[in-house]
């Protein structure tokens, strides 16, 4: 058996005591803010490290080339491309003017050969050659 | 590879080389000179890999440069000489049959040859045949004011060659289609 509380008011002011409101340090807002302060600069100096690799002139001189380069060797590329297109079409504009001289040349054998059979009079049933068949 | 097969090889080559260079038909100086003479001159110089490069440049929608395509596919050079004169007599009969000349040789078949007396207008078309599959064409055609020559090497297939005639806006001809056959009877008619 338990004993009991002798004084069951005591319990209830330690509690109160307990769990009572305290006001902060004077300095606990200040510390706080100052605590976040310092950590925003820290990421800022972490951020400012790594572009500060491009202070140093001759990496900027190197990054500035390296740039200049790959927009030309682009540059080139795209010009290169052009005239080779160019140079295609020119091609294949020949390909077809030799295609249509050779086609209406072709057109002609025909029409002639097509005229010499249309022109030529028909041989009688009895005497049937050869070339008159033709 | 054996020994005599081995010695005999830069022979086989040597006399494969004559076969060779019958592709390369030499134009005589005369016609060759022509162009100071024409009023307007067209020569194109096309071989096998230019061929294939410019037929890469031709459109797949295109109807007229589809058919190109298709034509041009296993052809190993097109040749193609045209003179365009303003006066009649610009070039000589001796100059074209020089030209003629060249393909008397067996390997050419002359399959259509025109005399018109009245226009003027003279047509050969030859055929050069390689185990009785076309390997190539030559027309020759001239007018009284145009001298054309056109060589086309490799193989070519006989609608492909009527293809050729009716298609890139030139009209065909509403006659039955004639074959080489027939072609060669007409030839061998206006010769007799």
């Amino acid at each position: 058996m338990t004993p009991m509380n002798p004084n069951p008011n005591r319990l209830e002011d330690r509690l109160r005591q307990a769990l009572r409101r305290e006001e902060p340090p004077d300095r606990f807002a200040a510390s706080v803010l100052n605590r976040v302060a310092q950590n925003s600069i820290a990421r800022d100096a972490q951020k400012q490290s790594w572009l500060s690799v491009f202070s140093q002139p001759l990496v900027r001189w190197a990054a500035f080339t390296f740039v200049s380069i790959c927009l030309i060797a682009e540059g080139l590329h795209y010009r290169n491309q052009q005239h080779e297109r160019a140079q295609g079409e020119t091609a294949k504009q020949q390909l077809m003017l030799a295609l249509r001289i050779a086609g209406s040349k072709l057109q002609l054998a025909k029409e002639k050969v097509n005229e010499i059979n249309t022109n030529r009079p028909e041989s009688q049933p009895g005497n049937r050659t050869p070339r008159s068949r033709s | 590879m054996s020994k005599v097969t081995r010695r005999l090889f830069p022979i086989i080559l040597l006399l494969a080389a004559p076969a060779l260079r019958a592709q390369d038909l030499k134009l005589p100086p005369d016609i060759a000179n022509l162009s100071s003479k024409a009023k307007e001159t067209v020569e194109v110089n096309m071989d096998g890999p230019m061929l294939h490069w410019a037929s890469k440049f031709l459109s797949r929608e295109d109807p007229d440069e589809k058919q190109a395509a298709k034509l041009v596919e296993n052809l190993k050079g097109i040749y193609v000489r045209s003179y365009e004169f303003t006066e009649e007599g610009s070039y000589t009969q001796a100059d074209v049959e020089a030209l003629r000349s060249q393909f008397k040789s067996p390997t050419w078949s002359r399959v259509v040859g025109v005399r018109s007396e009245h226009d003027g207008e003279n047509v050969d078309v030859f055929f050069r045949m390689e185990n009785d599959k076309m390997a190539g064409i030559v027309v020759i055609a001239a007018e009284p004011k145009e001298l054309t020559f056109v060589n086309i090497v490799g193989p070519l297939e006989i609608d492909q060659l009527s293809d050729l005639g009716g298609e890139f806006g030139i009209p065909r001809v509403k006659t039955k289609p004639l074959s080489s056959k027939s072609m060669a009877k007409a030839s061998k008619g206006e010769q007799k």
